[in-house]
């Protein structure tokens, strides 16, 4: 029997950071690993009353609240689910993000390599990962104590990966909000998350498990592995560094020979740098509308597309944003492209002389109802940028975003303009994977199930 | 980067089973060609039908394919292509050991092709780094010169 039907989900049923983003400006991100189904248990039944539906929360907006994911290791630990219920979630779950198969697509090689990482690599299992957020710093300590706690009492081993396993992974709350570690404005474009609509790939049916669509069928949907993950919703959970100072430096030092050529200032040459490589200036505003300069009228926009720019003049094909979702370009698959709702947030002190050795980077949330279709196609794009036909290269990189050190990367950036292509030679590599893990964030009812 | 796919399914003895593993050989290019000149991802791909010990009769069926990037991603593409799935409906029908979970949807596709492949990436020698897409990008340029 199909654990589906068409009708509306219930909001009280799915967690809050599925459907909503958040506005709390402080959040702790917490990882674990069990030790006994009893320990486990108990934990999940102490941490459960804090767990925010997706419901309307009106006035009364909560001063703390938590979210809770599983990967597939700490669901097979915790649910009741057979050994041939369990076979029904979908292999890239159930393998994980350092396996062979989802190597293919993440790539991470070098110093983003999974013997290297903090969390979810062997010997490092993640079971749990629990998202607590507060409206103030004390509101969030006092919930985060309640969890720790909670889990000292069940017997579960906490990774900490912050300064040498001495830190939780916290969010840096940034000014102004939403600005992430590189200086650009984060958190503007999303999934409309609307419903009803088959061929809308943001529609909720594309992240939701349970309301399979013409278009996306995220599983499992058949027997008790469907009852369980009805109304749940997979988190790839990754912990990315940015390397800031690699970053500025690779702005200042390009900025100087590039200026000339474009005929602006070393100062707007930087500036220009790094909107071609994000395809956003660092205010938010898009390269397709606002391909000369930032304009805070442009800063939100959302409402724009990549077909009318097919020489890459004004947003260059490996720009992240236009890798990352490329909105009406033509792909060399059928279909609309793979979606993602962004969670994620800053962590570490922002990059000046004194701080400039602690870690810093990216919590990445990336919510999706199919890890394979959704975020491993995406990230399988950022390395290799073979997802469209028209693409001068098919094995140039996301500028921004990619691994440098993966066999056989064209590393190199074109930078297409009136006065011809600026051409890097090759990036560097400004962002690494320090740990990930695969979660699925199941439905409320189903967080009850696991504690009865 | 080059992957490989090596799915290994014995198959049931019954005359029904080895007829349609006889055919699924022998129809197997035209069923799957257009989904996977399509996709532009897979150099080569063929099916072979391993025999019994004693000589009589199919043992085993196996496909095997070279493909550009990862696997699970670009299953989709070929559950959702009807020449292709049709063929991987067929072969998972009449295995041995009946695919658990049964394959009703793209999840279950997926679990069939994952539990039933025996080559990982770093089991594959490649000659060229190149793409299908660069191989034929190269060569219609050329034609077209
Ligand atoms: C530290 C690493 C990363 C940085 C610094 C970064 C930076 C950014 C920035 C500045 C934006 C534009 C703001 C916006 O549209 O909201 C953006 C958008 C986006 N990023 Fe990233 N990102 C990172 C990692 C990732 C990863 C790992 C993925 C996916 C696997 C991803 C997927 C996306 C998507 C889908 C968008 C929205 C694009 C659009 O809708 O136009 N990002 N990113």
């Amino acid at each position: 029997m199909p654990a589906t039907n068409s009708s509306q989900p219930d909001k009280n049923n799915v967690q809050g950071m599925i459907m909503r983003g958040y506005t709390h400006p402080w959040s702790c991100h917490l990882i674990f690993k069990f030790a006994t189904q009893p320990g486990a248990k108990e934990f999940i039944k102490t941490i459960l009353p804090y767990v925010q539906s997706a419901a309307d929360w009106g006035d009364n907006k909560p001063e703390i609240m938590l979210n809770i994911g599983f990967t597939f290791t700490g669901l097979k630990l915790v649910s009741k689910l057979t050994t041939s219920d369990l076979a029904g979630f979908p292999p890239t779950f159930k393998q994980g993000p350092a396996s062979a198969g989802s190597q293919q697509s993440l790539n991470d090689f070098g110093t983003s390599a999974p013997n290297t990482w903090v969390f979810g690599q062997t010997g490092k299992q993640v079971d749990c990962v629990v998202h607590v957020y507060g409206m103030d710093e004390p509101a969030l300590n006092k919930l985060v104590k309640i969890v720790a706690d909670a889990a000292v009492a069940g017997g579960l081993t906490e990774y900490l990966p912050i300064a040498n396993g001495t830190k939780r992974l916290e969010e840096y709350a940034t000014v102004p909000r939403n600005s992430i570690h590189f200086g650009y404005l984060d958190g503007i474009d999303q999934p409309a998350l609307g419903w009803g609509s088959p061929s809308d790939p943001a529609d909720l049916s594309a992240f939701l498990i349970g309301y399979p669509n013409k278009t996306s069928q995220p599983g499992p949907s058949y027997g008790n592995a469907g009852i369980f993950a009805k109304d749940g919703c997979y988190n790839a959970f990754r912990m990315l560094y940015q390397d800031v100072n690699v970053f500025d430096t690779f702005l200042e030092t390009n900025a100087k020979a590039i200026a000339p050529k474009i005929g602006k200032s070393v100062e707007d040459t930087i500036a220009w740098l790094a909107a071609k490589l994000n395809g956003r200036w660092l205010n938010g505003s898009p390269l397709e509308l606002s391909p000369d300069a930032p304009d805070p009228k442009t800063s939100h926009a959302t409402a724009f597309g990549y077909s009318g720019d097919t020489t890459g003049m004004k947003c260059p094909f490996a720009a992240h944003n236009r890798v990352a979702n490329p909105r009406d370009e033509e792909l060399s698959e059928q279909g609309p492209p793979p979606r993602l709702i962004r969670r994620g947030m800053a962590y570490g002190q922002p990059f000046n002389s004194k701080t400039a050795s602690e870690d810093r980077g990216l919590i990445g949330l990336f919510l999706c109802g199919s890890l394979s279709n959704q975020f491993e196609l995406l990230y399988s794009w950022i390395n290799t940028t073979n997802f469209s036909n028209l693409f001068p290269s098919q094995q140039g990189q996301d500028a921004l975003i990619a691994n440098r050190s993966m066999p056989g990367a064209d590393t190199s950036f074109t930078i297409p303009t009136p006065a011809g292509p600026v051409e890097i030679e090759s990036l560097p590599q400004f962002v690494v994977a320090r740990g990930t893990a695969y979660c699925i964030l199941p439905g409320i009812s189903t967080l009850k199930s696991i504690v009865e | 980067m080059t992957n490989p796919l090596t799915l290994y399914v014995p198959i049931k003895q019954d005359d029904a089973s080895q007829k349609i593993a006889q055919t699924v050989h022998d129809t197997f290019v035209a069923t799957v060609k257009a989904g996977l000149d399509s996709s532009e991802i897979v150099h080569y791909a063929r099916v072979s039908l391993i025999p019994n010990a004693s000589g009589e009769g199919i043992n085993a069926l196996m496909l095997m394919t070279e493909f550009d990037g990862p696997m699970n991603p670009y299953l989709k593409f070929f559950w959702d292509n009807p020449g292709t799935q049709f063929a991987f409906s067929t072969i998972a029908g009449i295995a041995l050991t009946p695919p658990n979970p049964p394959v009703k949807d793209l999840t279950g596709f997926e679990n069939f092709i994952n539990n039933n492949n025996l080559n990982e990436a770093g089991d594959m020698y490649a000659a060229y780094p190149q793409t299908v897409k660069e191989i034929e990008k190269a060569f219609s340029k050329e034609k077209a010169h």
